[in-house]
């Protein structure tokens, strides 16, 4: 890298803002008609009532959980890269950060739909904040949908500001490149910046104020998610374990979702020079451990449930094992502890196409976990008499994949209108320009 | 352009005026209603009249009024309470005066509502599916009748309306038939062979330590179920005795009561009659039996039956014991039971004649009389007369012979050929033949009439509404008749009226001679009809709920009364049904009563009282049957099963398909709705691959039928049984669905009584290529041995430990320094200062009628889904009718438990809701804002006991179904959830009732007993609602009860629902070796137990903190 000028970084790194090519014009496109198609169904929903849905009773939630959460988890791994590894000073974070942050802000975003998605009357689901009303109703702050309101929210604004401060001396680049009304929105976005020593000293001390405060909540969100379900009684999620096995699953998914996204950007904007393959081996290396603990969270959950003879218990994961959603079950179980090992061999783990699939894979897998935590425990509930077999309508998989297209239409937006590299932190790793370099260094 | 101020303020009054103007259109007079001539324009509902234009003086809004009435949904008669609202009959309760319905009405007799308000209802009359007004009717009807071949099809009527169908055939010169499609034609018959009398006997299986069926459904649709039901649950209760019967079913299957039975016997198909001859003979080598019966069973040889039947000797051995030793009662089988139904029918007459059970258990003088009712061998020969063109006019009244008989009785052919037909049906049938006259007779609630179902039994019905329509009842219909017609209008004397005369049954139709009876000495003087007299009683009247019969009634005066001139019975110059009615009940059920005191005034109380009733003393009657029973009926075909037809216990024999309370609560057993299924075995569903969703083809000689299936571990493998009731091909917008299976089944008589032979073919039965489209709404049969549905053993009971008690939950050790503190709970019992609503639920008298709910329907505005939604159990029914199947073979232990929302202190489902939209309040309720619901549905995931209902959609009802609404509940919209909430609407108006009096103590503990809807309802008296507050109440009674817990306790959610364990005869299953119910009390959980009650019930107390 450190062949590298400033001058060639800035060029290659703004490259892919500039005129949109047909095939960025097409991938939009099919992200914006799937999201079209998602919007389609829940129109449809809100016409009809969630009983467009497949639920069956006593299974009262289904995909959108599923994909709230998997959304959620996300949306876990930028912060963590960009907050967690600053404060450890992790170099490798440099390169993948600024995308990572991107996606997670947009992960946070589709994960926000969801819960009006969900409910029943989504037109009143603003009921859900607390604001001074004169009917003088009030919320129940022993629900954990009401935890979650608050740290998916805190965790999204904190994270957008945060990404927002870290965006600045990049926007300034920006503005620097481009002239007219663009040119204009740059520069109100860049505050003002002009790179001058006072400035950098203000700003530094800015970011690892908000990496000090994101850091905590990279943490939190996934618990307060996971209570959701530890904090019922149903049983298969009334678990102490929740809280870390979701975050370990979170930051196992996102730092997959992260491969998945920034190993095509790598090749199609020909930044291997800044995503190198060391970024991607540290990504993955973090997926195995964290697989790692997900595994043992598995394998810790069915103990439990046996260990405790407890028949709710160990009827749910019996169930969840050999029952009629065994194939939820053995999806996940593959997706997430068994393919993930091929991993363990650097070959394979430097290999770009092994990467991607297995990526992939993961992500695969830890949708299919948050489905076979919630289809399975509410399809088995404590009554026998009550047991269904739940499984999603066309309508919900609409929603679900109108999720994907609603995160690509800002994911591409993103990279289409600001930097998916730190400019200034990547100039930061390369031999400064020196006077003796010339005009060439400019 | 200035304007001046003169000319501003012009403008301004001219615009206000405007205004105003066009504010006052908004109430202007266009809107005020037709005026009160409803019946000369029958085809607009009368719903779009303001009611209170002028307004009823005793009316308030908001206050119910109750009227007296009875049930007209079935051969039953049970007297029930109609209650109105801004005068519009919104729920149907039954009527505690009543002996027969003892305050409770089935589940059918609850969906009768829906009859009143179906959309599919004929707003007025039809000629040939035309329509017509009902002079023009009358008139061309008397022309038809004045030619002569008239004839009478109708189902069984009694009272004054019997009478005056008999006067009018009479006069007409033509038979009348009162048949019902699943009749005890069987029954009728062997009783007058056996006892030569007219008559079926009541049974009563209160007192009775065995209770052998076999097979008659006596707790759904034999007979009379509430009243069967009643006296089952007490026969178990050993509250109510000091015993708890055995059950025993004699069947190739087990129905709604079967799966009650704590001995399942089946024997081979064909076998059953030498069954209970055996049985008979055993017993009588038990007890010493020398009576006339004996010499019958000289040739039975029970050995040899054993051998063929399939049932072990040591069983009937057992079974004979039980018989001889103590009191039973053997109930015959129902009218689709058996090869030789009449054969069966005098078989177990004759078994119960050497059991002694004849004027003890099966009692006459309280009998039903039944001369007047036709057996289906009469109705074919009517359908020849029809197809001969014997028979010009025939009137059917409310039935559909087309749907209801085999294919090869070709009632339709028959039916259309008949020059005048008239169909008096209120919803379209397979029998409303387009030449037919289409005349509605409204529904039961519409109209004046009466019931006289049983010697000394009389109710009366009350005209508790408007007619909704222009209909026109079937009283006045043959009245007007009979004026334009000129028929003979001499009035007969008090006995000629009785519906005993009605009809000449022995008689073939052809052979009626109407001519005699008519007495020449009739008196002329003719009654003078009265203003008809509608009195309305407020809520909770002791008038009408609560007095004894016999003070109101007047029936001390029976005896003493001096004899009275006889009072002339009404004839057909009445002016109008109502008028016929008093007029009858003058000159019949006032003479009876002896003629206490003076009739207006005897009038008036009998209408408040619901009726008259002085049940006759029991009494046996002479045992002459003269031949052995023989079974001689082979089963035709060469299927590889046999196939047996049963009733549907809501849908019966398809005459309450149309009402989608009775379509949509799953049955019972097999936990379907709104289908057509065959119960197979389990290994024979296996050997022909059959899953979950499969199809099955049902086929006969006769025909094949594509229906869904259901696994009934009880049937035997070489039998499949269908249900009746659904696939009418024209009905009701609610009908169509399933197939009858009536098309399989040949039209073969029962030699001996003329009863159709339903089971008669073998079948054959494969799976079919279709798919099922909805699924049973019940997941599990199996409990997987958890803590939700216990039984005790006789054996165990009352023990107090071990296997006989009950271990709901076991709360941890405390720290012994908390105890010593008092605190002997981590979440103790919230604060209810006045009141801890709960309810009792005594599984050992459930027999899983259904009557629950559908009576949670009709109080709650629980809307229906239609099968579509209950394929994705998305049932909205606020009560779950779980059924566990625990026991195997010829011990089958089947457990019903009622689930509704149980009402927990520490309510799982409360803590989750983000916005608050359920929360425990003062009164011990799990109440529920449904405008405050944004749908989370997180409630219903925490609910342990799956209680919780969401609206996945707005499910709206067609006119006219929608007036049936109740008021006082809010309907729901989708997105919300909703759930029991022990009809706090009910709670609030006692309440309010108690504190508009002035009162300052709390609801007495009585007035709350049956509050609820389901517990108003249920025929068995299994729930009792009630202040768990109040020690002497019953629900705290019943909670003091050794056998009481608490569903799923071990989750210490505290619900205010318990219930009491199942009472079995075969060895406990679900028991907890070693423990007590120590845990559960205590801690102060439920108001009366207060505190300091620990382990009172005789519990051994093993928790430490006690």
């Amino acid at each position: 890298m450190n062949d590298l000028t400033y001058g060639a970084i800035t060029r290659d790194i703004l490259r892919p803002l500039f005129k949109p090519s047909v095939a960025y014009l097409g991938l939009l496109g099919l992200a914006l008609s799937v999201m079209a198609w998602g919007g389609y169904c829940w129109y449809v929903q809100l016409e009809n009532g969630l009983g467009v849905g497949g639920y069956q009773p006593p299974v009262f939630w289904g995909v959108y959980i599923t994909t709230f959460v998997f959304w959620i988890g996300i949306g876990h791994a930028g912060t963590l890269i960009s907050a967690i590894l600053f404060l450890f000073r992790s170099k490798w974070r440099t390169g993948v950060y600024r995308a990572s942050e991107a996606m997670t802000i947009f992960a946070v975003m589709t994960a926000g739909l969801f819960p009006a998605i969900h409910v029943g009357r989504a037109w009143n689901a603003y009921w859900l904040f607390p604001y001074p009303n004169q009917r003088e109703l009030w919320q129940n702050f022993k629900s954990p949908l009401m935890w979650d309101v608050f740290a998916v929210s805190t965790y999204f604004s904190v994270s957008t500001i945060f990404f927002y401060v870290g965006l600045i001396p990049d926007i300034a680049t920006v503005r620097d490149k481009t002239t007219g009304f663009v040119g204009m929105m740059y520069k109100q976005l860049a505050l003002g910046w002009r790179g001058t020593d006072r400035q950098w000293h203000h700003y530094m001390a800015a970011y690892g104020f908000f990496a000090a405060f994101a850091t905590p909540l990279v943490l939190s969100v996934h618990s307060v998610v996971s209570w959701d379900f530890a904090m019922a009684q149903t049983a298969g999620w009334h678990s102490t374990l929740f809280p870390p096995y979701f975050v370990a699953g979170a930051i196992f998914s996102g730092c997959a979702m992260v491969i998945t996204l920034l190993l095509p950007m790598s090749r199609i904007f020909d930044w291997g020079k800044y995503l190198t393959t060391w970024h991607f081996e540290s990504l993955a290396k973090m997926c195995l451990l964290t697989g790692f603990i997900l595994t043992y969270s598995y394998a810790t959950e069915h103990y439990l449930a046996w260990y405790s003879d407890n028949p709710y218990e160990w009827g749910i994961f019996a169930f969840r094992a050999t029952g009629a959603y065994s194939w939820v079950f053995w999806i996940m179980v593959s997706c997430n502890c068994l393919i993930p090992l091929v991993w363990w061999s650097k070959k394979l783990r430097t290999n770009w196409v092994v990467l991607f699939a297995v990526s992939v894979v993961i992500n695969i897998g830890m949708w299919f976990e948050r489905f076979n935590i919630i289809a399975s425990s509410l399809a088995h509930q404590f009554d026998p008499a009550s047991w269904v077999y739940y499984t999603p309508s066309w309508v919900e998989l609409g929603i679900l994949a109108g999720s994907f297209g609603w995160f690509f239409v800002w994911f591409l937006l993103f990279i289409k209108v600001m930097p998916s590299v730190a400019i200034a932190e990547v100039k930061e790793l390369v031999r400064p320009p020196l006077k003796a370099d010339g005009e060439a260094a400019a | 352009m200035s304007i001046e101020r003169r000319d501003f303020l012009k403008g301004l009054g001219v615009a206000g005026a405007a205004i105003a103007a066009t504010g006052c259109d908004y109430n202007s007079p266009v809107a005020i209603p037709a005026p009160l001539n409803f019946l000369e324009d029958p085809f607009v509902p009368y719903e779009n009249v303001l009611p209170y234009v002028v307004q009823d003086e005793q009316l308030v809004n908001g206050v119910p009024d109750y009227i007296a009435t009875r049930c007209d949904e079935c051969p039953a008669g049970c007297g029930a309470v109609a209650k109105i609202r801004e005068g519009r009959v919104i729920n149907i309760e039954g009527n505690a005066n009543d002996p027969i319905s003892g305050g409770n009405l089935c589940a059918k007799g609850i969906a009768g509502l829906q009859s009143t308000y179906s959309p599919d209802r004929f707003k007025g009359p039809l000629q040939a599916g035309a329509e017509t007004t009902w002079d023009v009717a009358a008139a061309a009807l008397a022309t038809a009748v004045q030619g002569g071949g008239v004839a009478w099809l109708g189902r069984y009527r009694s009272g004054s309306l019997a009478a005056l169908i008999g006067q009018f055939m009479r006069a007409a010169g033509g038979p009348a038939l009162m048949w019902e499609p699943l009749g005890p034609d069987a029954l009728r018959g062997a009783v007058r062979t056996a006892f030569g009398r007219d008559a079926l006997p009541t049974w009563h299986l209160d007192d009775a330590h065995t209770v052998v069926s076999f097979g008659a459904d006596f707790t759904a649709s034999w007979i009379s179920p509430v009243e069967h039901a009643r006296g089952w649950a007490n026969s178990r209760d050993p509250a109510h005795g000091d015993f708890v019967s055995r059950t025993v079913f004699i069947a190739p299957r087990l129905g709604n009561s079967g799966v009650l039975a704590d001995v399942h016997l089946s024997p081979a198909v064909g076998t059953e009659v030498d069954v209970a001859l055996a049985l008979a003979k055993l017993v009588a080598g038990r007890n010493g039996y020398a009576g006339p019966a004996l010499a019958l069973l000289s040739g039975v040889d029970a050995s040899a039956v054993a051998t063929a039947s399939g049932v072990s000797a040591a069983r009937m051995e057992e079974l004979a014991g039980w018989l001889a030793e103590d009191r039973s009662v053997v109930l015959p089988g129902g009218p689709t039971d058996g090869t030789d139904p009449g054969a069966l029918a005098a078989a177990v007459l004759l078994l119960n004649e050497v059991c002694g059970n004849i004027g003890r258990s099966v009692r006459f003088g309280d009998e039903q009389p039944t001369a007047h009712h036709a057996n289906t061998a009469l109705v074919l020969t009517l359908l020849d007369d029809c197809r001969s063109g014997k028979v010009k006019v025939l009137f059917i009244d409310d039935l559909d012979p087309v749907f209801n008989l085999p294919p090869e009785a070709k009632a339709a052919e028959a039916l259309a050929k008949v020059g005048t037909l008239v169909v008096l049906t209120n919803e379209p049938s397979e029998s409303t033949l387009p030449n037919a006259w289409v005349l509605p007779p409204g529904s039961t609630v519409e109209a004046w009439g009466d019931g006289n179902v049983r010697t000394g039994h009389y109710t009366l019905q009350q005209q508790a509404m408007r007619p909704l329509f222009g209909t026109r009842a079937v009283g006045d219909l043959l009245l007007a008749i009979a004026a334009k017609a000129g028929l003979a209008v001499a009035a007969a004397t008090p006995t000629d009226a009785t519906p005993t005369d009605a009809t000449p049954t022995d008689a073939t139709p052809t052979d009626a001679t109407p001519a005699d009876a008519t007495p020449a000495d009739a008196t002329p003087t003719q009654p003078v009809a009265p203003p008809v007299v509608r009195k309305r009683l407020p809520m909770g009247s002791p008038e009408l709920l609560g007095t004894s019969p016999s003070a109101l009634m007047g029936a001390a005066a029976v005896a003493t009364a001096p004899a009275a001139p006889p009072v002339p019975v009404p004839g057909l110059d009445a002016p109008d049904f109502g008028s016929y009615v008093k007029a009858w009940w003058q000159g019949v059920v006032w003479v009876a009563a002896g003629q206490p005191g003076n009739f207006e005034d005897w009038w008036i109380q009998a209408l408040l009282h619901g009726g008259w009733f002085q049940p006759a003393d029991a009494t046996g009657a002479d045992f002459q049957l003269a031949a052995t029973p023989k079974a001689a009926g082979k089963l035709s075909g060469d299927g590889a099963v046999n196939l047996v037809i049963f009733a549907h216990p809501f849908l019966h024999d398809g005459r309450h398909a149309n009402k989608p309370w009775a379509q949509e609560v799953p049955e019972p057993v097999s936990s379907w709705s709104w289908t057509t299924w065959a119960e197979i075995h389990p290994a024979t569903a296996d050997k022909l691959g059959l899953v979950r969703g499969d199809r099955v083809t049902v086929s006969t000689s006769r025909g094949s039928i594509d229906i869904d299936w259901s696994p009934s571990p009880a049937i035997r493998p070489d039998t499949v049984a269908v249900v009746l009731g659904n696939g009418k091909t024209t009905g009701g917008r609610y009908t169509r669905y399933g197939a009858n299976p009536m098309k399989l089944i040949g039209a073969e008589l029962d030699a001996s009584t003329g009863a159709l032979r339903f089971t008669s073919s073998r079948a054959g039965l494969a799976m079919s290529s279709e798919k099922a489209v909805s699924i049973p709404y019940i997941g599990s049969m199996d409990m997987t041995d958890r803590p939700i549905n216990y039984a005790v053993s006789v054996e165990d009971l009352g023990k107090g430990e071990g296997a006989g008690s009950i271990v709901p939950m076991e709360l941890p050790e405390l720290d012994p320094r908390l105890v010593a503190a008092g605190i002997h709970d981590m979440y103790p019992e919230p604060d209810h200062p006045t009141y801890r609503f709960a309810m009792a639920v005594d599984l050992n008298r459930c027999t899983g009628c259904g009557a629950c709910m559908t009576a949670c329907h009709s109080e709650n505005n629980i809307p229906v889904v239609g099968p579509e939604q209950m394929k994705m159990s998305r049932y909205m029914g606020w009560i779950r009718l779980s059924r566990y199947w625990q026991g195997e073979g010829e011990t089958p232990d089947v457990r019903f438990q009622p689930v509704m929302c149980q009402q927990c202190s520490h309510a799982p489902c409360e803590g989750v809701c983000p916005v608050l939209a359920t929360y425990h309040n003062l009164d011990g309720l799990n109440a529920m804002i449904y405008n405050r619901c944004v749908g989370t549905r997180y409630c219903a995931n925490n609910c342990p006991y799956s209680a919780r209902r969401f609206n996945f959609h707005t499910f709206r009802w067609p006119d006219s179904f929608n007036l049936m609404l109740n008021p006082d509940v809010s309907t729901r919209d989708m997105g919300v959830m909703e759930k029991c909430t022990f009809c706090v609407q009910r709670i609030r108006a006692v309440k309010d009732h108690y504190r508009d009096q002035g009162f300052t103590v709390t609801v007495p503990p009585e007035a709350l007993d049956e509050l609820t809807a389901c517990a108003k309802a249920c025929p068995s008296d299994a729930l009792t609602f009630g202040n768990a507050k109040a020690p002497e109440s019953k629900v705290s009674q019943k909670f003091d009860d050794p056998r009481a817990y608490r569903m799923l306790g071990e989750l210490n959610t505290k619900p205010g629902v318990r219930y009491l364990a199942r009472i079995n005869h075969i060895p406990s299953v679900a028991h907890h070796q070693g423990a007590g119910e120590g845990g559960d009390e205590g801690h102060g959980n439920l108001g009366s137990t207060g505190g300091e009650h620990a382990g009172g019930t005789g519990n051994g107390a093993t928790s430490a903190h006690t």
